[in-house]
């Protein structure tokens, strides 16, 4: 087998993308020494612990990172980012990785459904109205999702029953407008940066 | 003492049990809360996943900027919340290149952050500004006997670490928890993660680590838990019947804010202690320390 033979070659373009993004480069200074993957709430069912993902995007793994499952399973819990002996912000390079993978289209988990209908919750709103946001979610998802949802039915009624599911949104911001200009300025802003 | 104050969305749904105890108690304890007006959502831990720490921060900064003028420290209620704007902060604070992209986006709505606020939690503040003496002196009816397990969670002490209490094994609302007579358990899983906002897209996160840490608590012998964190509140809460279905548990762990104690140790009115709201009823549990409907 003659390929065998051959030098492994290393596509270096997806990692370059991936370290250009807002915390990318901080992935640079990973060890591989793994106290990522025994601090993590959520490890045990990652398709890889931060540290194999890391490892992966410098080995230019664009489908397997990107396919993976991993950054949709972090929970924000910090305990790996107040760990990591080399400083990554771990919480932060997984929110350029959530973005990415929306960005480029691999956008398939529930996870990435329910951010994508807090943020038009957050955008249209200026708050986060947690029916609304539920709304969303159910219509990005479809109707199979629905049907599982009514097996957590009585966990809605109770909560319903207690006072903590109020039936109309808050009133919105009301410097939305300004809001909007803010956000929209940030947007063209960030673009800048990225170049 | 006067602050501003950030509630965040949570206290105007899921968490009105946090804004009206936080609200009590801190007029009981002579604390002036200000509301930061016209204020806007942080973020949590989502809008970032979705357009970038930058978005997120500008958004955040907003809030900050509109409280800076009254130079007062902003005091956040959701450890969530407290995240966003303590990072927020932080980057304004240290990070001049970003201080001025950011205040290029916060000029279009007539905003400037300088970074000169302080950024608190409201259990930070209840330790640190009013102590644990001015607290136990507040008691009306101390909750001698009263097993808690304190849940501090993960945001309150790791969004900037080493702040005001460990990272790793906080002990600071336990002495809080102390300091209105209870005893403060045993809690090994006490600044370990709830699921956080896994509720809606992935159940079965939640469920997992609310067992744990109920199994946790059960095994220091705790009668309640309590929390600063309205996610933690929450999952805890409405998901432990959840739990019990499909563990074959039997939990029945009443989940109160801090500050719900707070108010039932100070003998504050129904409304302060908010327990209607509670999902695993707290009625039987604290029935012997005047907790009232």
């Amino acid at each position: 087998m003659e390929q065998n033979n051959k030098p492994v070659k290393y596509d270096l373009t997806f990692a370059r993308e991936i370290y250009s993004l807002e915390n990318g480069s901080y992935i640079k200074q990973c060890m591989q020494c793994g106290m990522c993957a025994i601090s993590c709430a959520t490890r045990e069912i990652m398709d890889y612990s931060p540290r194999q993902l890391f490892n992966l995007i410098k080995l230019g793994k664009k489908d397997e990172v990107l396919q993976a499952n991993t950054m949709w399973h972090c929970t924000s819990c910090c305990t790996c980012k107040a760990r990591c002996p080399r400083g990554v912000p771990l919480v932060d390079v997984m929110h350029d990785l959530k973005k990415y993978a929306i960005e480029n289209g691999y956008a398939d988990y529930p996870q990435a459904a329910f951010y994508k209908a807090f943020w038009s919750e957050v955008a249209g709103r200026g708050k986060v109205f947690e029916g609304g946001v539920t709304g969303r979610y159910y219509l990005i998802r479809g109707l199979d999702e629905v049907k599982k949802a009514m097996d957590m039915k009585d966990v809605g009624i109770n909560m319903l029953k207690h006072g903590r599911l109020p039936l109309l949104p808050p009133k919105k911001v009301k410097g939305m407008g300004n809001l909007k200009k803010i956000i929209r300025k940030a947007q063209e802003l960030q673009r800048k940066e990225a170049r | 003492m006067k602050y501003s104050f950030y509630p965040g969305c949570s206290m105007e749904a899921t968490a009105q049990a946090n804004l009206k105890s936080i609200e009590a108690v801190a007029s009981a304890l002579d604390i002036q809360l200000e509301e930061i007006p016209d204020w806007n959502c942080c973020g949590a831990t989502v809008v970032s996943g979705v357009v970038g720490d930058f978005i997120q921060q500008v958004m955040t900064g907003r809030n900050l900027a509109i409280a800076e003028p009254k130079g007062q420290d902003v005091v956040v209620g959701c450890s969530s919340c407290y995240l966003s704007l303590a990072v927020t902060n932080k980057r304004f604070k240290e990070d001049e290149h970003f201080r001025a992209l950011a205040n290029q986006a916060l000029a279009e709505g007539g905003l400037k952050y300088d970074g000169t606020l302080r950024v608190r939690q409201f259990l930070e503040v209840v330790i640190n500004d009013v102590g644990f003496d001015k607290v136990a002196r507040r008691v009306k009816r101390p909750l001698k006997g009263l097993k808690v397990a304190g849940y501090v969670g993960c945001q309150t002490v790791r969004a900037i670490p080493y702040e005001f209490d460990d990272p790793e094994y906080p002990v600071l609302m336990d002495r809080l928890m102390e300091a209105l007579g209870a005893t403060a358990t045993e809690f090994p899983m006490k600044a370990r993660c709830c699921g956080s906002s896994q509720t809606i897209p992935a159940t079965d996160i939640v469920i997992d680590c609310a067992r744990k840490i109920f199994d946790s608590a059960a095994a220091g012998g705790a009668q309640v838990i309590v929390t600063p964190c309205p996610m933690c509140q929450l999952n805890l809460d409405a998901y432990q019947q959840r739990v019990n279905q499909l563990h074959g548990t039997s939990f029945n762990m009443p989940v109160l804010f801090f500050t719900q104690l707070m108010a039932i140790a100070f003998d504050l009115a129904p409304d302060a202690q908010a327990l209607k709201y509670n999902i695993v009823s707290p009625y039987e549990a604290l029935a012997t320390y005047g907790a009232s409907k």
